[in-house]
């Protein structure tokens, strides 16, 4: 019999069809689609095409080359035609009912490496290190201007995952606005804190880490696991250890230790079922420096981690109608297969 | 000397208002209804810039300006396209701007200009 299993925080239900049970193999690609990039010969963002971008707001590169000009590592570039511009959003504008408001924003690209074969995984530790050190300080950049109230960084890769284009790269955008799934996040912590009298994201690392079923890899700063609600097969959460609601405040050290935990989780995503196309998400509190009415202890409460969610069933009509997800693969068989070496 | 420029358009209304309009500004416009002949057409022609739609029968706007890129980086591309939805494909990036259909063709003539340092 399938179960319904909910998640803590956000109180999202979901079904583990236990008798839909599928293996990893079941959802390995047949042939790897050829992305279109490497059928044309030419990619914005590979090295030698920096005049294709707009100019470079961000780069790591050799001493002693110009900006938007080869010898970069990683590079922050705005989105050439973006959906959100910069600037300060006007007051929300009504029309009735409906509210609207400009479409006020910021969106970069991070374009992680200038070689357009390899993917983050493939990467040394260190760059992947770099690569993260990029997001802490657009994100430090970007929080300066009190007008975007929520940064989200995420990473969208294959076609299936929403990425037009092969080149590893991950995408910044800030909004005036807190999200609404950033709001449940931080109202469901909330509720959680009054209960447990501490973070509820620290409670699920211990529990996870006693159990250990859902385990996939741990170390001294991250802890890797399936979570229990997971909506979809083979989804994976890495939460640090040390208490921290911004990703701004990981230090070094951790940074370090993320990049061993994330390239070591996306390798056994992609041996255990075959590189498939993924989603990565960074939660995390809003902009610190806003004054958070109503949420003066939101260091306290939010806890910031990383969500890898690998597109291998597709979301439909029941979903949509009722917010529940069907998962064919149990998180504790997912884990198993994730763990193996 | 008048600047040349490349219009690929499938519809051949639009065709015929964009190189009326542009022609009155004083551009050569040579106007296809397909990437095929755009590609052909660029292999005789210097042109100054090239406009082109996306959605067309055959290769697509897309695909006809990455195979540009292979061909000449320098040359300036407009993407004219009734749809904002292919803003999110980075492919896009390969053109010099996005001008989305409007019944007023102020937006494009200017881009034109601004590309052509007219």
């Amino acid at each position: 019999m399938s179960e319904l299993r909910k998640d803590l925080v956000s109180g999202r239900w979901v079904i583990i069809a236990t008798e839909r049970s599928k293996r990893p193999d079941d959802f390995r690609p047949p042939v790897p689609a050829a992305p279109a990039a490497e059928a044309v010969g030419f990619c914005p963002f590979c090295e030698g095409n920096e005049g294709k971008t707009p100019p470079e707001v961000f780069s790591l590169r050799t001493t002693g080359t110009a900006p938007d000009s080869p010898g970069w590592t990683v590079r922050v570039v705005p989105n050439k035609f973006p959906a959100l511009t910069p600037g300060p959003p006007s007051p929300r504008a009504a029309q009735g009912v409906f509210q609207s408001m400009e479409g006020r924003g910021v969106h970069e690209v991070v374009i992680e490496n200038p070689n357009h074969a390899f993917e983050l995984s493939d990467l040394p530790v260190g760059h992947i290190r770099d690569v993260l050190r990029v997001f802490q300080l657009r994100i430090r950049g970007i929080e300066q201007d009190l007008h975007y109230q929520y940064v989200q960084i995420f990473k969208n890769k294959g076609k299936e995952a929403g990425a037009s284009l092969s080149h590893p790269h991950s995408q910044i955008v800030a909004t005036p606005i807190i999200p609404k799934r950033v709001k449940e996040e931080i109202y469901g912590a909330d509720r959680l804190f009054r209960t447990f009298k501490e973070c509820a994201f620290c409670r699920i690392l211990r529990e996870e880490e006693a159990a250990g079923t859902r385990l996939i890899a741990k170390n001294e700063h991250f802890t890797a696991f399936a979570p229990y609600a997971s909506r979809f097969p083979f989804e994976m959460a890495i939460y640090p250890r040390r208490h921290s609601a911004f990703f701004t405040d990981v230090r070094e050290d951790e940074l370090e230790t993320l990049a061993e935990t994330l390239k070591h989780v996306l390798t056994r995503l992609k041996d255990t079922v075959g590189d498939p196309p993924f989603n990565l998400v960074l939660h995390q509190a809003p902009n610190p420096s806003l004054s958070l009415k109503g949420w003066p202890d939101i260091h306290l409460k939010s806890h910031w981690h990383v969500e890898i969610i690998p597109i291998l069933t597709k979301v439909a009509g029941f979903e949509w109608g009722t917010g529940f997800y069907i998962n064919p693969v149990p998180p504790e068989t997912a884990a198993q297969f994730l763990r193996q070496p | 000397m008048k600047k040349k420029i490349l219009l690929v358009e499938d519809e051949k209304a639009l065709c015929l208002l964009y190189e009326e309009e542009l022609s009155r500004e004083g551009y050569d416009i040579t106007a296809v209804t397909d990437a095929e002949t755009a590609l052909a057409k660029l292999v005789k022609t210097a042109f100054d810039l090239i406009i082109t739609d996306i959605r067309m029968p055959g290769k697509n706007g897309i695909e006809l300006i990455t195979q540009i890129m292979g061909m000449r980086k320098d040359i300036p591309i407009i993407i004219n396209s009734a749809y904002q939805s292919y803003k999110e494909d980075f492919m896009t990036w390969a053109a010099d701007a996005y001008v989305v259909k409007s019944a007023s063709l102020d937006e494009l003539k200017a881009k034109i200009k601004e590309l052509l340092g007219d």
